[in-house]
């Protein structure tokens, strides 16, 4: 194995390594714009620059293959000197707009220039103007103006999402990242992952159309999060007003909602890229609630319910549980322990794809529209749903139970997060919370398991399931005891 | 070396209506290097000829011939392609049009013995989109070569077969850069392409490549017939062989000059063009396309086109692509058209270029339209030096050196147009065309 030697330090290299991966390996930063680990090298940034010992001039690094006692100096002055220059390439047309730029605060551009440059452009020329908020989907708008044409976007559709989309148009400094035209191109509209393209823009030229002008990320918290759009239960961060700037004359919604979604690296699960269904999470998870227990659609106190559900289970004999593949590892086990032997007990999927939603590709998107089926299935088995003639009461976990396919005239105990008809018609309605109220785990369907954390608060009057399994559960093992 | 430097490879004929077709070509002796490379000798010989010969590229870089053939491997099982670099886009250099249209038969024929030297099966073309004359002679001739077997399946019943492919361009200067060239083919946007891995490893659809300029390879169908040894005879020690100089600007009789390298500047300039445009003063002379270091006319007056003497003086043969300017001509104007043409053709594709294409290009502006100021030409030799060799082809660094060129000779017209707000040379070469 050949031994590359970077800033003095000796690295074990394999030939087929650049010395960008080798320095990114070891925790050596090489500043760059367009190399991304996940796509090819396209080498136009000019910033990575190293210098090899005992060569008078700089070669970027990323594009520099190992060999033998390769000798590599990461921050000699001719490296500083060149970086510099290229910053001030890059800001000659960059409009630096920051202070109304939805990147600033997580612009490479702005931390480099800060990091290498920190000077004041040095051009007195006017800038060249070219199109700003470029709409290139109905989710993605480009501000070609502060765009320094690394070609992220452009690989992006090419190598990962396949897509095609976009390309470049024009030449020189009036170049332009435009909807490709080419043969076998589809729009960005409909390409599923077309918001990773935000992320991966190292300047603020590519902008999510929801999170426009919404929040400056400075007032956001990202609390590691899993999405549960589909089983492969990609990780992903939740941005979230922090509690210490929490706004107390606007909406106060704004504090406990969801202001964006991006995907948090993990190569065992989703790499670096997650769908756009990751990114409207909010529209899932922000439906309306449901906040006060019910029994037969009027509102009663949390404890009266307890009482009737409790009863409802002691009394039958041959109860049903509709087990949710949206409940946490930890619900699913306490669900187990508290109802596993007396229900029979069926997982039933909470999600069905929706209209227009891609139902399954290569990438990451699964059909399976449930985070957990996994463990549900094997802690309940994956047998379908059934219900023997002498039911007696049914227990509903979750949404996506067709309440007319339930036995008629059997009671029926309904656990759900948002506000439904169904509620009404259950014999006992009890709210939960959401994923983003509590913490716990998913299992993907390879059985890898991905933690969430909690974000907000849950609202007044609603429960974590898990509590109330316990609660209901405790009873009932002790009622089968003591008759 | 031949005593009176006359030698000719190419222009070994006179130019007729019927000169470019394949009767006088084979009635010239065309085909018969072919037919001797294919039945007399191995591929390997070819290669081992062509080194011995010293032919170095005739594009600009003067890159040796056979190392850049010698990185082939020709048992490596892949397939190897072989692409002419017909895309002429240097401004002043118009030297392969005369071989594409007056000796298709000429590259043809070289290109078929390249083709066998490397084992290709396809070999390409790539043709400026501006050469619209020049592709239908080609295209004509090649039409012509394949009616009569020279191309194609089973060349002269060998068992060796190539076809040549002529692929137009759009227009693009930098798609004559030769990796932006394959890029093009291959039907991509005409991106330059980053090093390592070279083209002959990597080249076209990822396979070993060779590309050579037009006028390179028409050379091997001579080396071919008459030894590398005759060939070597030619031009100077290091660099043997003619060039194809194409001559304008202010010259009486510009066009294209088959010289034998040494060849003295003066003669070619004051004999063969006809000497200086109304018989004015020589002020300088850009060697060898825009992108080489202008040389001023104390400089050219005892130097022979000879690169080991043209480089020593500070610039290079380029192209071939010579112009000469006559005392008059306002090398601020001259810097502005050249910065508009590099801006216009910067592809865009990394930063320094890009960018400091058109900063030069706004600088350069800016100073002619009166609104210079005297720090704008340190300014532009330091964006011109930030670029030389940082760009991920030459482009960045060609245009750099002519800024730094002009500037380094001239820099008293530039500071004479900031302070005063006009040309040091008004009106001077109105009144040499009006002479």
């Amino acid at each position: 194995m050949p031994r590359i030697f970077i800033d003095g330090q000796p690295f074990d290299a394999s030939l087929e390594h650049t010395v960008m991966q080798v320095a990114d390996a070891n925790g050596i930063y090489i500043p760059r714009l367009c190399w991304h680990p996940k796509l090819s090298i396209a080498g136009n940034c000019r910033l990575c620059v190293v210098q090899v010992e005992g060569r008078s001039w700089v070669e970027i690094s990323c594009n520099m293959p190992v060999s033998e006692n390769l000798r590599v100096q990461t921050d000699t002055e001719l490296v500083r000197a060149h970086r510099k220059a290229i910053l001030q390439f890059l800001t000659l047309n960059h409009p630096v707009d920051c202070g109304i730029c939805d990147k600033a605060g997580e612009c490479t551009l702005q931390d480099y220039h800060v990091a290498y440059n920190g000077e004041a452009s040095v051009s007195r020329e006017p800038k060249v103007e070219i199109t700003k908020f470029y709409s290139l989907s109905s989710r993605i708008t480009l501000d070609n103006e502060r765009c320094v044409l690394c070609t992220r976007c452009v690989r992006f559709t090419h190598e990962v999402s396949k897509s095609h989309a976009l390309g470049v148009q024009d030449r020189g400094d009036y170049s332009v990242i435009r909807p490709s035209q080419g043969p076998g191109a589809s729009p960005l509209e409909h390409d599923a992952y077309s918001d990773n393209i935000i992320d991966l823009c190292p300047v603020g030229a590519l902008l999510s159309k929801d999170f426009l002008y919404k929040d400056r990320v400075w007032y956001l918290k990202a609390t590691p999060s899993v999405c549960p759009g589909c089983e492969r239960g990609c990780n992903i961060d939740v941005w979230h007003r922090k509690p210490e700037w929490a706004l107390r004359s606007l909406d106060a919604r704004h504090n406990t909602a969801i202001a964006r979604v991006t995907p948090r690296d993990n190569p065992a699960v989703n790499g670096p890229w997650v769908c756009n269904k990751a990114r409207d999470l909010a529209q899932i998870l922000e439906r309306p609630r449901a906040h006060a227990p019910m029994a037969r659609g009027r509102e009663v106190p949390f404890d009266e319910a307890l009482v009737q559900a409790r009863a409802l289970i002691a009394k039958a004999r041959r109860p049903v549980a509709l087990v949710s593949s949206w409940g946490s590892n930890e619900e699913l086990q306490a669900f187990k322990v508290a109802f596993g032997e007396r229900f029979a007990c069926f997982v039933k999927a909470d999600h069905q794809p929706a209209d227009g939603e891609v139902v399954a590709d290569e990438l990451l998107i699964r059909a399976d529209k449930n985070p957990n089926g996994h463990t549900a299935r094997a802690l309940f088995g994956s047998a379908p749903v059934a219900f023997a003639p002498d039911t007696d009461l049914v227990l509903v976990w979750g949404e996506g139970a067709d309440f007319a396919a339930l036995p008629r005239g059997v009671p029926v105990i309904f656990l759900n997060a948002y506000l439904a008809p169904e509620n009404g018609h259950a014999d006992v309605f009890f709210p939960i919370s959401v994923m983003t109220e509590q913490r716990g785990h998913f299992s993907n369907f390879e059985g890898v398991t991905s933690a969430f954390e909690r974000c907000f608060a849950k609202p007044p009057g609603v429960l974590d399931a898990q509590g109330l399994f316990e609660a209901l559960g405790v009873y009932t093992a002790r009622e089968a005891v003591t008759p | 070396m031949t005593p009176n430097r006359d030698a000719r490879i190419l222009m070994t004929f006179p130019v007729t209506a019927t000169s470019h077709l394949l009767a006088e070509a084979r009635a010239r002796g065309q085909y018969s290097a072919l037919d001797k490379a294919l039945k007399t000798m191995t591929p390997a010989e070819i290669g081992k000829e062509v080194t011995a010969s010293g032919l170095q590229g005739r594009g600009g870089a003067a890159f040796s011939a056979g190392r850049k053939w010698s990185v082939i491997q020709l048992d490596d099982g892949q397939t190897h392609f072989l692409c002419a670099n017909a895309d002429e886009g240097e401004p002043g250099t118009f030297k392969d049009r005369w071989i594409l249209e007056n000796s298709p038969h000429q590259l043809i024929e070289s290109m078929l013995i390249a083709a066998y030297a490397l084992q290709v099966r396809h070999a390409f073309v790539y043709m400026r989109g501006e050469f619209s004359g020049p592709y239908r002679r080609l295209q004509a001739a090649l039409d012509e070569a394949y009616d009569a077997g020279l191309v194609g399946e089973n060349i002269l019943g060998t068992g060796f077969s190539c076809d040549i492919i002529i692929y137009r361009g759009a227009g693009s200067y930098v798609c004559g850069e030769a990796s932006a060239l394959i890029t093009s083919i291959e039907g991509k946007r005409g991106y330059p392409r980053n090093r390592p891995p070279r083209l002959t490893v990597k080249g076209l659809y990822q396979k070993p490549t060779v590309i050579n300029n037009v006028e390179t390879l028409s050379n091997i169908a001579w080396i071919v017939n008459n030894g590398s040894a005759a060939f070597k005879a030619i031009g100077s020690p290091k660099a043997p062989g003619t060039r194809l100089i194409s001559i304008s600007g202010h010259v009486a009789k510009p066009g294209v000059y088959e010289i034998e390298i040494g060849y003295p500047w003066k003669r070619l300039i004051y004999e063969d063009a006809g000497g200086m445009l109304g018989g004015a003063a020589l002020k300088c002379v850009i060697p060898g396309g825009i992108s080489t270091k202008v040389l001023t006319a104390a400089e050219v007056e005892t130097l022979n086109l000879d690169p080991t003497e043209v480089e020593p003086a500070g610039s290079s043969m380029g192209s071939g692509g010579m112009i000469a300017i006559a005392e008059g001509t306002c090398m601020v104007r001259l810097l502005q058209v050249m910065l508009r043409f590099y801006h216009h053709e910067s592809c865009g594709q990394c930063t320094p270029c890009r960018e400091g294409m058109g900063w030069l290009h706004r600088i350069i502006d800016r100073i002619v339209m009166g609104m210079g100021r005297v720090e704008d030409l340190d300014q532009m030799i330091h964006i011109s030096k930030l670029q030389d060799g940082n760009t991920i082809c030459g482009m960045g660094d060609a245009a750099g050196y002519a800024v730094i060129g002009i500037l380094a000779k001239y820099r008293h017209e530039f500071e004479h147009w900031i302070t005063t707000g006009r040309s040091l040379c008004e009106g001077k070469l109105e009144c040499l065309a009006s002479s």
